[in-house]
């Protein structure tokens, strides 16, 4: 039988590696990413399915599916030349993968299918940290987040409720992680980033709200408030919240065994077991 | 349509190492083969960030003529360019 049997919020801020290179395993993200780590290892997945919006390198302007499932044997990353991140073979899981695009097809989500890519730091740099052997198989689902018109953070969350339907009526048995991947107030080379700095953290006080509402495992309030206008006003990568919205969906709202902020950076790490 | 063609350029930078020198070293030549409007040309040039972000260039891919260091941006100058764009933020990034 199929299950889920753990639930990540995770950043990928691309100069992580290098500044965890730097500065060892006592530094902060160091310490915030081993919790995490530790917590994806005591759950044993079998398979992570990861929610992710690319930065225009997976897909670009030209070519921008709202909602996009990967289906392939494996892909690699990161393709954005991140500094002390190895460039990864990451295996995935193309049955899995398949049978999730079918029963959203079928459910009335309109799921891209893509089998050729390469993915970015926004895959990538979290793996680095959580699987650095890469012997978990990873299935991306992308969520366009930064390009407006943004998908509603409703339909995101039941893009995470759709994830759960296809876990449980898969045959075989498979123990499924879900992650979310992005930051909940971040401008990244726009115009409201800081002095001397490439980004800039807008709404810091949306950052403190998502993160009582995420401990109060209030996600119908988080997926109210949750309005195109809000995430872009924290910033234009704001929209990744809708990630995370969709890895709730994935399960019945339950509190974080684990949820620290880094607010310097407009984020968060959480975790949730449940098996 | 030309909006597009910056925002491709400034991807080419990330994946094209020999564009990246060209725009480096002579980037008037190296915009040739682009289908730019003189605004745009004029802009790129001038590493003036602000009016092709009020031109609706993407400005996560902007990012990379400063990580790249051509046009004259490095991130000091491409910082202080950009946030003069401040009071446009409501307008950009939308397709």
């Amino acid at each position: 039988m199929a299950e889920i049997v753990g639930a990540f919020g995770v950043p990928h801020t691309p100069v992580f590696p290098w500044l965890v290179k730097r500065d060892g395993p006592d530094s902060e993200t160091a310490r915030l990413f081993a919790r995490l780590t530790e917590h994806l290892a005591a759950v044993q997945p079998d398979l992570i399915v990861m929610f992710d919006t690319d930065h225009l390198n997976t897909f670009f302007l030209d070519n921008l599916p709202v909602f996009a499932v990967g289906v392939t044997e494996q892909f690699k990353g990161p393709c954005d030349e991140v500094r002390d991140c190895p460039i990864y073979t990451i295996k995935s899981l193309p049955d899995f993968a398949g049978h999730l695009r079918r029963a959203g097809v079928h459910a009335g989500f309109d799921l891209a299918l893509v089998q050729d890519f390469p993915v970015d730091h926004s895959v990538a740099v979290p793996l680095h940290f959580m699987t650095p052997t890469m012997h978990i198989p990873v299935v991306p689902v992308f969520i366009s987040g930064h390009i407006s018109p943004l998908p509603t953070a409703r339909r995101c969350f039941e893009l995470g409720r759709l994830l759960r339907r296809a876990v449980v009526s898969w045959p075989r048995p498979l123990r499924v992680a879900v992650l979310g991947s992005g930051s909940f107030s971040l401008e990244v080379f726009g115009p409201r980033i800081a002095p001397g700095r490439s980004d800039g953290v807008p709404d810091p006080q949306w950052v403190t709200r998502i993160l009582a509402l995420l401990d109060h495992a209030d996600v119908e309030t988080l997926v109210a408030s949750a309005s195109e206008e809000q995430m872009l006003k924290a910033g234009n990568v704001g929209g990744e919240l809708l990630n995370w919205i969709a890895m709730l969906g994935a399960f019945d709202a339950c509190k974080p065994n684990f949820l620290a902020p880094q607010m310097q950076n407009g984020h968060a790490y959480a975790a949730w077991r449940l098996s | 349509m030309s909006v597009l063609a910056v925002n491709r350029l400034c991807r080419e930078l990330l994946r094209d190492h020999e564009f990246r020198a060209a725009m480096r070293s002579d980037p008037a030549s190296a915009l040739g083969r682009y289908e730019l409007t003189a605004q745009e040309r004029g802009a790129l040039l001038a590493g003036d960030v602000a009016t092709l972000y009020r031109l609706g260039v993407n400005a996560f891919l902007m990012g990379y003529l400063a990580r790249f260091e051509v046009c004259g941006l490095n991130l000091e100058t491409y910082n202080s360019r950009i946030r003069s764009a401040a009071d446009d933020v409501a307008t950009a990034d939308g397709h």
